[in-house]
């Protein structure tokens, strides 16, 4: 295999992060009182991935802490010890460095030398903590990686002339067929000496064949790769009786053979600490009977398959290979799994896919070595669903080419999709334009080509909707980050915090899931360490000791709503104020609650007596405020002294389209987002009202507005008399305002253009976009354009405005 | 850096000429995009009147520059014969407006003779030399630089 890995460097490193993600979430889900074996289970595959990823890269740094992790897990996994919340503190620690390592190899500088030692030593105190079986416990083999082999490891991968046993059925096409078959034959012949055992014709297409030969167990299936798939290909040692020593030993080999052999390698591990540990199962050794109790059988076992496999074991033909011979079956199985992926892709699927490899050889040492008609991609996956994870499910259909199911996802690169929904963008327009302009066709003579746009339009409608939710993720995406915040912030500050996260599933733009989660993880911070109180202070206020943090994320209408709700002491209006007044802001004692929640989105603004590396510095919520506004959305404050906080975003759902009403002035259309607007009325002229001569205002249901004309902002012909005119009411960042234009044309949906792409900014304007008719009309920044048409109107009511 | 080399390639080369008023321009060719006709335009506030306002041009929003607004020169009407050039310069497109498009021309540097000093709008900045064909006198125009300038006011002060 002379591939450049390098070039599957990404995908190794795209696919560890997720691993270590899906590590993480399901350490924190974790019951730590009993946790349940299937995830576990989970947390070990994770944990396994990662170790022959990083073994077939050699990355063995990476491979060393996995390699301890994974003992550690295995022991868990088979209830050997006892699951403790320090070990969950020693996983999530692990994970980090792990985190660390992935990183140094992708660039960043090198991992911790001595977190990783410590992280490694703890998880090998808690592995040896309650040694008590009589095998020799592979843990005390130190992690480092390049550290002397327990003595008795033979180096079993090591490409040296060795004998394998290999057995399979051929298709009849090639079994019936001499020449194929001697094709076959001679390609074998070239990588190794053949022994023939049992030459198939076309009666009886089973192929037994002794080698003699230095390569590995993969390259012999490669070999066979144009007729069979590698997991019908059985490989199995011809003159190993009984080694029961041999898989841990092959374990311990692992480590020697890592830069050499890694695939090989780490199957070989994966079987090692299946054995390792020893037969603590009395199931295991009941239904192995008379026979001898190897290790094996027992690391089989602790995937759950023993139903099954014990169920096989009668069905199967009682070959003579002896049992001990499963660990190469094994190796070969796994080594097949990843040689058949093309492309390297399939490298990294040993997640699922050796687990299934596993799976699918387990019935071999029971059943005597016969494994090849138990592996056949069929069986394994109807053995394979209880321990399959929804998202480890889905990397197998994904990656595993001989996996049954075919692909069901690709990762195809935002550019593409971008660009892909420009064009969907442009076709909307097109289609808009077709559409006005058969409008003025007359519906009789013309019905088919009306009948065609009608439909044309229902096509494209449906075809940007699609290609909108290419972009959508779900917010899980940006939730699943916060278990693992909450823990160590609430581990930090001493209280007691229960997550909730409500909705997780709802989408969102990719562009605003990236960049949501660092508000958000303010806010949660924010709550934590303002909101909810110590569990003494809560217990004294007569509420659950543990407090409650819910993530909520909804559609409402045209956005997305996003919540942060704390069960905590809520906001202190008074020690609000009292601060506001000490920073010199304008406040007074009459104002409402809401105003006096606004006022902690003040540039610096902290309540903290404190500073501390949580919060404190009062440089959060300004920023969290500008990023959501600047995301085209808004943020709001709810509290209530002594029952919570809750901090409500609404944003867009997506960057690329807005919601939009349009409002002409003097022969131009300009787009108001439907967000800021308010209502929109016919004023008439008793209601506006001038202050200090040129300044006005419209008074509204008992409010006075500032009243901004759109055609003085921008110097346009609009109308003169006021009642023939409508007004906008307006939400801009500095309070409401009545936006004075000629007509209202209607409400769009408006792909948004940048128009500093080839021009500059223009003042009050936020964009632009495309109309039906194929004219461009500007969208209009509300907030500017008011400040824009109060300088042109007067200052007074500027200061107005500003109060 | 660019600019210069830019300019230095366009000294022999393919020019686009165009007419303003009764003043003939070139430009570098490899500026060129397209020429159409004139379509509406969305007019921008508060911009100098030689910019006419934005177009779209299949989905692009692009500027348009009434060139012979900015010279003073010509009649700025607009009609099914009014012609406007898109030029690519860097990666922004932006329309100019002139009164007609006459011609591609060869000119070699040698044939291009340095401008003479004066006050005139166009500064001599801008103008990478006069040359002449056929008796022709054509007014060759470092665009690029002329479009990015400030006074044009078609990019931000910062960048241009």
């Amino acid at each position: 295999m002379s591939i450049d890995m390098s070039q599957f460097y990404q995908v190794f490193f795209d696919e560890t992060s997720e691993h270590l993600a899906s590590m993480e979430t399901l350490l924190l889900n974790l019951d730590v009182e009993s946790p349940s074996l299937e995830d576990l289970n989970a947390i070990f595959r994770a944990a396994h991935s990662i170790k022959g990823g990083s073994g077939t890269f050699g990355f063995t740094d990476m491979t060393g802490v996995t390699h301890v992790l994974e003992t550690l897990l295995d022991r868990l996994r088979k209830e050997e010890l006892r699951l403790r919340p320090d070990m969950v503190d020693a996983f999530l620690a692990a994970g980090d460095v792990l985190r660390a390592q992935l990183e140094h190899h992708q660039g960043a500088p090198e991992a911790d030398a001595g977190e990783i030692e410590s992280v490694c030593a703890r998880l090998n105190q808690l592995a040896s903590g309650e040694v008590s079986d009589v095998f020799s416990n592979p843990v005390a083999a130190p992690p480092a990686v390049k550290s002397a082999p327990a003595p008795e490891a033979p180096a079993a991968e090591a490409p040296k002339a060795r004998r394998v046993r290999l057995e399979c059925d051929l298709p009849a096409g090639v079994a019936g067929d001499p020449g194929m078959l001697a094709n076959l034959l001679d390609g074998l012949a070239e990588i190794a000496a053949l022994d023939m055992q049992q030459r198939p014709d076309a009666a009886h297409p089973r192929l037994a064949v002794t080698l003699t030969t230095q390569k590995n167990d993969a390259e012999l299936k490669e070999a066979m790769s144009f007729h069979l798939s590698p997991e019908e290909i059985t490989l199995s040692d011809p003159d190993m009786p009984a080694a029961a020593a041999e898989p841990a030993d092959d374990g311990f080999g692992f480590f020697d053979d890592v830069p050499g052999l890694p695939v090989a390698a780490s199957d070989d591990g994966f079987g090692f600490f299946d054995d390792a540990p020893g037969l603590p199962d009395a199931t295991v050794d009941a239904l192995l009977g008379a026979r001898p109790a190897i290790p094996d059988e027992d690391g089989s076992g602790a995937y759950g398959l023993f139903e099954d496999a014990a169920g096989k074991r009668e069905n199967l033909p009682n070959r003579d290979i002896a049992p001990g011979d499963s660990p190469a079956a094994i190796e070969g199985q796994g080594y097949g799994i990843f040689v058949d992926a093309p492309g390297g892709v399939g490298l990294f699927d040993d997640a699922p896919g050796s687990q299934h490899m596993i799976l699918a050889t387990a019935p071999a040492p029971l059943g005597g070595g016969a494994s090849g008609q138990v592996a056949a991609p069929g069986r394994r996956l109807t053995d394979a669903p209880a321990i399959e994870t929804a998202k480890t499910g889905r990397r197998d259909n994904d990656k595993t080419v001989t996996a049954a199911n075919s692909e069901t996802s690709i990762r195809v690169s935002v550019e593409k999709v971008d660009q892909l929904i420009n064009l969907v963008g442009e076709l909307v327009i097109t289609q808009a334009m077709l559409a006005e302009a058969a409008s003025y066709l007359d519906p009789v003579q013309a019905e088919k080509l009306l009948a065609g746009i009608d439909l044309l339009s229902r096509n494209t409608r449906d075809m940007q909707e699609s290609v909108m939710s290419i972009r959508m993720l779900p917010m899980s995406m940006v939730f699943s980050r916060f278990p693992r915040v909450v823990r160590d912030l609430a581990g930090k500050l001493n209280k007691q915090v229960e997550m909730k996260t409500i909705g997780e599933n709802t989408e969102l733009d990719k562009g605003l899931i990236e960049k949501i989660s660092d508000p958000m993880t303010h806010l949660v911070r924010n709550s934590l360490d303002h909101g909810i109180e110590t569990p003494e202070t809560r217990v004294m206020a007569g509420k659950n000791p543990k407090g409650t943090l819910t993530l909520k994320a909804s559609h409402q209408g045209g956005n997305i709503v996003i919540e942060v709700i704390d069960d905590g002491a809520g906001l202190n209006r008074s020690r609000i104020l009292g601060k506001a007044r000490e920073r010199g802001l304008p406040v007074n004692d009459a104002m409402s609650d809401h105003e006096v929640w606004q006022l902690i989105f003040a540039p610096g603004f902290s309540t903290a007596d404190v500073v501390t590396d949580v919060s404190g510095r009062g440089v959060g919520m300004d920023v969290v405020k500008r990023n959501i506004e600047g995301m085209g959305g808004r943020v709001e404050l709810e509290s209530s002294t002594g029952h919570g906080t809750r901090t409500v975003i609404r944003l867009p759902l997506t960057l690329a389209i807005l919601d939009g009403m349009s409002v002409g002035v003097g022969g131009e259309t300009f787009i108001v987002p439907i967000t800021s607007v308010i209502e929109s009325l016919q004023p008439r002229l008793e209601d506006i009202r001038t202050m200090a001569g040129d300044s006005r205002m419209v008074h509204i249901r008992g409010e006075y507005l500032p009243f901004v004309s759109l055609a003085e902002a921008f110097n346009l012909p609009g109308v003169e008399v006021i009642t023939r005119g409508i007004v906008v009411v307006v939400e801009t960042e500095d309070g409401k305002a009545a936006l004075f234009v000629d007509e209202l044309l209607g409400q769009h949906q408006v792909v948004i253009k940048n128009l500093e792409e080839n021009y500059r900014k223009v003042p009050g304007v936020s964009g632009a976009t495309i109309m039906g008719d194929g004219r461009v009309a500007l969208i209009l920044d509300v907030t500017a354009v008011t400040r824009m048409g109060l300088v042109g109107s007067g200052n007074h009511a500027r200061r107005k405005l500003a109060a | 850096m660019e600019h210069s080399e830019n300019s230095g390639t366009a000294n022999s080369g393919e020019f686009l000429t165009f007419t303003l008023g009764a003043e003939e321009y070139g430009i570098d060719i490899l500026k060129v995009q397209e020429i159409r006709g004139y379509d509406t335009v969305t007019k921008i506030a508060n911009s100098p009147p030689f910019i006419k306002g934005v177009i779209n041009l299949r989905g692009v929003i692009v500027p348009i520059v009434d060139l012979r607004i900015k010279f003073s020169l010509g009649e700025p009407t607009y009609d099914q014969f009014t012609v406007v050039i898109i030029l690519n310069i860097g990666k922004r497109v932006m329309g100019v407006v002139v009164d007609g498009v006459s011609d591609v021309i060869q000119l070699s540097s040698a044939n291009l003779h340095p401008a003479p000093e004066f006050g005139s709008i166009l500064d001599t900045r801008y103008i990478l030399g006069l040359g002449t064909v056929e008796e022709r006198m054509i007014i060759v125009v470092d665009i690029e630089k002329l479009m990015t300038s400030t006074e044009m006011s078609l990019v931000e002060a910062a960048t241009a």
